[in-house]
């Protein structure tokens, strides 16, 4: 307990003290999860709106693809995007493997699913007379579409977080395609795991506690959007 | 009344776990004439409405815009359905308010290109036109059924609709916001507005409307006079907006 008592402090006292190495992990990890953020979302966002108002054939399938590929554990798909960026996978001309873009694309295809499946719940949820309403009032459709995300509001924050909580944390993916190398793909988990296995416990519980902050605001906040989402229902 | 007719529907036809709901009915809808659909819980009259609006995708449907004019041809209602959301509007059972203030919902049926210092008279018109100015600031969620209608109707006042569906606009009101929803209607009619209310309070709107169609086993069947039980005192003719005892006297 001693041993750990003391990397504690040693944590906090390197993350006060502004460690340099440190700060630039956890900037990598904030640079990469916000950039895969920005590139899922829209998509996203369009693909849970349609699941949850066009009706098509295989749109039940398609939902049930989606709420399964929640449950993919990181490590398959970062083998999947392994095996697409590795020199003899069909994407292995663009050289991403061991880059942050590869994290990118990773995180992208892991905080997807989240967000359809949550987005597609706060779409369904929305009441479909927000979209006729909108429509009969000559507004366009993609006006229509931007009213009904602003109805729905609380419920996208809440697949957001959700989505951006599971990529900033996970180690599986950022692993396998980033390689984990210091000042170009290390981020705050693969940290933890290299300075845990070599002993360095203050580096890893510092960066532990960072993760912790993270996921502390992370629910503060949605707990926040929840209770705000009742609130204007 | 009539000033020619503004749309017109043939060969409506819908389907409902294999019952033919609407059968290849036809009807036309005019400025300034008002139309209630009557019909059995179950009928069809809510589909009805909704295709008319181009909401709900019939199994087939052609629309004419232009009736009796030369050239005018009678069109799929899956190439105009986009023209049908635009030119007719639909006012649910219970009107969806959008999340914010009176003045915020009533600015939604304006066009965004509108100088702002046009859109807050236009505002400020449909606020008088519809007695809401009290209710200028309330949050849309706060407000009861009949003030929804209230500015569910003055956004169809904004708007200019040509063609107005409504459907049971009255229902689960009180005698006092019923009086207020029908002398709106009234307004709308008296500017030209084509109305078409389905309704099982026929009594309320009485004086109002000009025909009765009863859609029954797919079909609409044109009553000579509006159904009006004898036990039940319709509302005043004008339908000025009376107190709750003047509407208990008048029972």
């Amino acid at each position: 307990m001693d041993s750990l008592g003391d990397a504690t402090v040693q944590a906090l006292t390197l993350l006060l003290r502004g460690d340099g190495e440190l700060w630039e992990i956890i900037g990598i990890s904030f640079r990469v999860s916000l950039s895969a953020m920005s590139i899922a979302i829209p998509v996203a966002l369009l693909v849970a709106f349609l699941l949850a108002h066009l009706e098509f054939r295989g749109r039940r399938l398609l939902i049930s693809l989606f709420n399964t590929l929640l449950s993919l554990p990181a490590v398959v798909i970062g083998l999947t995007v392994y095996l697409l960026l590795s020199r003899q996978g069909p994407l292995g001309d663009w050289r991403l493997l061991f880059t942050q873009s590869a994290m990118v694309l990773a995180q992208v295809m892991l905080a997807f699913p989240i967000l359809v499946a949550m987005g597609h719940a706060a779409f369904q949820a929305a009441d479909q007379r927000a979209w006729e309403t909108a429509r009969t009032l000559g507004i366009s459709s993609p006006q229509a579409f931007i009213m009904v995300v602003g109805e729905v509001r609380f419920g996208l924050l809440a697949a957001m977080l959700a989505a951006f909580g599971r990529i900033i944390a996970e180690v599986g993916a950022s692993m396998m395609v980033g390689g984990n190398i210091l000042h170009h793909t290390r981020n705050i988990p693969t940290a933890i795991a290299l300075e845990t296995s070599m002993g360095n416990f203050a580096q890893g519980i510092a960066l532990g506690i960072v993760l912790l902050i993270i996921a502390f605001i992370l629910n503060l906040s949605l707990q926040y959007f929840q209770g705000r989402g009742k609130l204007s229902v | 009344m009539s000033g020619g007719i503004d749309i017109r529907y043939s060969e409506v036809d819908k389907f409902f776990n294999r019952r033919h709901l609407l059968d290849g009915l036809s009807l036309s809808l005019e400025g300034g004439a008002a139309t209630l659909l009557s019909g059995e819980n179950g009928a069809g009259k809510t589909t009805l409405l909704r295709i008319l609006a181009g909401l709900e995708k019939p199994a087939h449907c052609l629309v004419d815009f232009t009736p009796g004019e030369a050239g005018s041809k009678p069109r799929p209602w899956s190439n105009c359905r986009k023209q049908l959301q635009r030119r007719v509007m639909y006012l649910h059972q219970q009107p969806y308010l959008f999340d914010g203030n009176v003045i915020r919902n009533l600015a939604l049926a304006l066009p965004r290109t509108l100088p702002k210092a046009q859109r807050d008279k236009k505002i400020r018109q449909a606020l008088e036109w519809a007695q809401l100015e009290a209710l200028q600031d309330a949050h849309a969620k706060t407000l009861s059924g009949g003030e929804k209608q209230r500015v569910s109707l003055a956004r169809a006042w904004l708007r200019q609709s040509r063609i107005l569906l409504l459907d049971e606009p009255v229902a689960n009101m009180d005698r006092e916001s019923q009086a207020r929803t029908v002398s709106l209607l009234r307004r709308l009619k008296n500017a030209r507005t084509a109305l078409m209310i389905a309704s099982h309070n026929h009594a309320v709107f009485y004086q109002l409307i000009d025909r009765c169609l009863i859609l029954e086993r797919g079909k609409l069947i044109e009553s000579q006079a509006p159904l009006l039980p004898d036990n039940v005192t319709p509302l005043a003719k004008g339908n000025a907006p009376q107190s709750e005892s003047a509407g208990n006297a008048a029972r």
